[in-house]
């Protein structure tokens, strides 16, 4: 029997979907609390959990935030589409997979080496994985499903997550632009009311222009950025 | 250019009607290279796999296999099997005894990286002392590392394994390494019957963009890319992350069982379930085991067989549910160390029912009475003279 | 394909984070940038845990100024001190196991040659003087003898500096490291000569002192891989922290080695000496 995948925190340590015995969904099906229900039951409770959970969030991944082919272009519109019609979401991204250093903006993105700082930080308890390659995305739904209480989606262009609370297969912009009309049936059904708004952009996007930057907005700091002639630079911090 | 035309995997594997051969264990190997539509093969001597490499090198020259050469010793053979794979190449290498633990840095790595590879490993005693006959003892070394590891009974195994291999290893869902594994000489360099798929048809290619990491070509995000850089607790990277990484790993193992039923029939393979004693083995000591339990029929008494196709992942549920109302469980292995027998002893309740062994090592071969003479005691048969073989 | 994956999808560019956008928008992908610009554009690598005054991480920064096509560059490294740098720039880097670069060169760069034939990707290789000399000799020595096509560049800070400061095979004789109480025994390893004698075709010596020299050079080196065989660069990278170069010190103790027995050295094959004449003859640079 497998395992109900609950949203956690499931402890110091997470136990893998796959040890519990979850499976994957066969094609036509998803994945709910490691259950394999039909696809519009997982889309509704997917649905239902980024409508009535605080600060609901997307985690769009590199395979749609770049443009290297026109099907990532597509998936990307109609992921735009869907935040669009979600009260309160945010986008943040995960851009790439590498661990940054020194910390990530957790504001700005998201990174599958610390899925959970950005969690935290945001207090995001809904959120939806997608364009991600599976195997980080595998490490950050099982990261999160450790320390946090967010409720994980993968929406998935390949076989599905056991590790998130709902997922979905077989991902294609028609997919999500049904997911999409699943979601506005499901607010409507709670009696929300929401008129479609692009969520707000990027916190770390700068408002000022380079041209009018000049030394003296770094503070501090400046002397580092030009030494005076002759200057040898020995402080250190 | 020889004329192949590409076949859908199940098509091939499970469909395609079949011709009857009388080759070797090597050239089983090789055939089954032939028709998997690999791009890179990378060789280093060693004994008895040496033949393999040898067959797939003339393979290439006849155009079946895009790239090939001999790399200076087996670490560099396979850290170059991982670049390869991570370009996105279909790739293939074998390699046996100290040869296996020389590349086994490499080997143990490729799993991590998700490195989706066949390794034949055709085994050979481990040193030292050296010999070059069969020992599987090196088959131990690699159940800890992660990746798949299949073992071969005879020719027709290694032919079905290799060419399944490369379609379970790269299942999104898997994306691990597969070995091999079958006995040096015994298998390697003995002809038996193998019914093998037409040399005309050959797998898909292998798709990179379909698997659960980006390969690293320059041709998909993320461009700022470093696949698997060294993680460890710090300020920028949490204190699961290699502990996630290494769950995703053994998860990968445990999924590549449904495409182990589908492609192979199953991990396990039972002969006579209502049985109370059971011969366990896997490898041509299976084979030895299914002459023991002719034998035994013969002689009336209810034995059974349980081959075991998977080592890794390993089939603790089935093994378990077989096994549940035997009386005697006799293993019969090509080591000292009987790491099947742990194995079942390991999944089993009633572990005191298993018997480890007869073992025989460093070359011997296993015969039947051997095994037979378990047999006996354990249905408390006295014979009256002892074997002497 | 290579400047496709580099641009963002529509609608996501105000949702990026902001180093990515300028990257895309201020960085090099797609454009021919000098190294007299560094710090006017939006340099490949970001920030990176290095020691204040690593030589190294100046060289790999003037490195990734000076490649030719980073949007089809593939940089490998391996344990030691120049891959905190390299993780963090916009090239896909690959790390594997210690010494092996060579091997994994070889086996990626024929992986790319099958499935591009027409289309240059370079592959190049980092390492340090442990990875590549010591432990991954065997690999390194071969990939030249089969004369795989790619980039070698040797950061040689003449010590094990990332595993806190041993003796390794290009450490000067005589000098006090660990694992080496009574000093080095044996001479300095000479690289650039072995690398000639297995066969590459390009081979640089040089202490970076000069940026110019030193993005010409690697320019150069990247460019012959691409048609006529193995190319190596033999840098002088030094650590300031194991050999205790106080850090405004450091640029001086790197002119003083090119005095000594760093001066810029290169040697060529007479057709890669040919092909660069035909190539810097015209001002255009090769972005094929």
């Amino acid at each position: 029997m497998p395992a109900e995948i609950l949203p956690g925190p499931s402890g110091y340590i997470p136990i893998p979907a796959v040890f519990e015995d979850v499976e994957l969904s066969p094609p036509g099906y998803g994945l709910f609390f490691g259950q394999i229900v039909d696809e519009l039951t997982a889309m509704r409770e997917a649905a239902k959990a980024m409508l009535t959970r605080r600060n609901p969030t997307i985690f769009p991944g590199p395979k749609i935030l770049w443009g290297w082919n026109a099907h990532a272009m597509e998936e990307a519109k109609a992921i735009l589409e869907l935040a669009a019609e979600i009260p309160n979401c945010r986008i943040i991204p995960m851009p790439d997979y590498r661990p940054k250093y020194p910390k990530i903006d957790p504001e700005a993105e998201i990174n599958p080496n610390h899925p959970n700082l950005t969690i935290l930080h945001n207090k995001i308890e809904a959120c939806i994985f997608v364009g991600v390659h599976c195997h980080y995305a595998n490490l950050s739904l099982r990261m999160i499903r450790a320390g946090t209480n967010c409720f994980t989606i993968a929406l998935c262009g390949e076989l599905g997550h056991e590790d998130a609370m709902v997922s979905i297969r077989d991902l294609t912009p028609e997919k999500i632009r049904r997911f999409r009309e699943v979601l506005i049936q499901v607010r409507e059904e709670l009696g929300i009311s929401h008129t479609p708004t692009p969520p707000p952009e990027n916190p770390s996007l700068p408002k000022e222009e380079f041209q009018t930057l000049s030394v003296l907005d770094y503070g501090e700091y400046s002397y580092l950025l030009i030494p005076r002639k002759d200057e040898q630079v020995t402080d250190t911090e | 250019m020889p004329e192949q035309r590409v076949v859908d995997a199940d098509e091939l594997i499970l469909r395609t009607e079949r011709q009857r051969k009388f080759i070797t264990g090597a050239q089983a190997m090789a055939e089954a290279v032939k028709r998997a539509n690999v791009d890179v093969a990378i060789a280093y001597p060693i004994t008895p796999q040496s033949e393999v490499m040898h067959l797939v090198g003339d393979i290439w020259a006849q155009g079946y296999i895009r790239d090939y050469y001999r790399a200076e010793e087996e670490y560099g053979a396979m850290s170059a099997i991982a670049g390869a794979v991570r370009g996105g190449a279909r790739a293939f290498s074998a390699t046996s005894g100290p040869g296996l633990l020389r590349g086994l840095e490499a080997i143990a790595s490729w799993p991590g990286h998700r490195i989706p590879v066949v390794l034949g490993v055709l085994t050979r005693v481990v040193n030292a002392p050296l010999s070059i006959q069969p020992d599987n003892v090196e088959i131990s070394y690699l159940l800890n590392c992660g990746m798949v590891v299949l073992h071969a009974e005879n020719q027709q195994d290694v032919f079905d394994f290799t060419l399944a291999g490369f379609v379970i290893s790269e299942k999104v869902d898997v994306y691990i390494p597969v070995a091999v594994c079958t006995e040096g000489f015994f298998v390697t360099h003995a002809k038996g019957y193998v019914n093998i798929t037409p040399e005309e048809l050959k797998l898909p290619p292998r798709d990179p963009y379909k698997a659960p990491v980006p390969p690293t070509d320059c041709e998909i995000p993320p461009a700022r890319i470093q696949r698997d850089a060294p993680v460890q607790k710090s300020n920028f990277m949490s204190y699961l992350i290699h502990a996630v990484w290494q769950q995703e790993i053994w998860s990968s193992n445990k999924r590549a069982m449904r495409y182990i039923n589908h492609y192979l029939g199953g991990p396990i393979e039972v002969v006579n379930p209502g049985a109370e004693v059971f011969i366990v083995a896997s490898g041509c000591a299976a084979a030895q085991g299914r002459e023991a339990v002719r034998y035994a029929n013969m002689e009336g008494l209810n034995v059974g067989l349980v081959k075991v196709k998977s080592i890794r992942p390993f089939p603790e549920k089935q093994v378990r549910e077989v096994l549940s109302n035997a009386k005697a469980i006799i293993v019969p292995e090509h080591n000292i160390v009987g790491w099947l027998a742990k194995e079942v002893k390991a999944c089993i309740p009633n572990s005191d029912a298993v018997i480890g062994g007869p073992r025989v090592y460093g070359g011997m071969t296993l015969p039947v009475e051997l095994i037979m003479e378990r047999v006996y005691d354990a249905f408390g048969i006295k014979k009256s003279k002892k074997v002497v073989v | 394909m290579g400047l496709e994956y580099v641009r963002i999808s529509p609608g996501f560019e105000r949702y990026m984070p902001k180093d990515y956008v300028d990257l895309v928008q201020y960085g090099q992908f797609g454009k021919e940038v000098d190294i007299q610009q560094l710090g006017q554009f939006k340099e490949l690598v970001e920030e990176h845990p290095m020691c204040a005054g690593c030589f190294m991480a100046y060289f790999i920064r003037v490195f990734y100024a000076a490649l030719p096509k980073p949007e089809d560059t593939i940089v490998i490294g391996t344990a030691g001190c120049a891959r905190l740098a390299l993780s963090q720039a916009a090239v896909p880097f690959i790390y594997g196991n210690y010494g092996d670069t060579n091997a994994v060169a070889s086996g990626l760069k024929r992986a790319l040659k099958i499935r591009f034939p027409n289309k240059p990707k370079d592959v190049v290789v980092i390492a340090g003087d442990g990875g590549l000399i010591d432990i991954g000799f065997g690999m390194t020595m071969h990939s030249w003898f089969r004369r795989e096509n790619f980039t070698t560049i040797m950061v040689d800070n003449e010590v094990y500096g990332n595993t806190g400061g041993q003796e390794s095979g290009m450490s000067p004789k005589g000098v006090q490291l660990k694992m080496a109480p009574k000093g080095k025994q044996f001479e300095k390893i000479n690289a650039v000569e072995l690398a000639k004698t297995a066969g590459c075709v390009y081979v640089a010596k040089l202490s970076p002192t000069n940026p110019k020299r030193i993005a010409k050079t690697v320019r150069r080196a990247v460019l012959a891989a691409r048609e006529f065989g193995p190319t190596f660069i033999h840098a002088y990278t030094s650590c300031n922290i194991e050999y205790s170069i106080p850090t405004e010190k450091v640029l001086e103790d790197a002119r003083k080695r090119e005095k000594q027995d760093f001066g810029f050295y290169e040697w060529m094959t007479d057709e890669v000496k040919e092909f660069f004449e035909e190539l810097e003859r015209s001002p255009q640079e090769v972005k094929t």
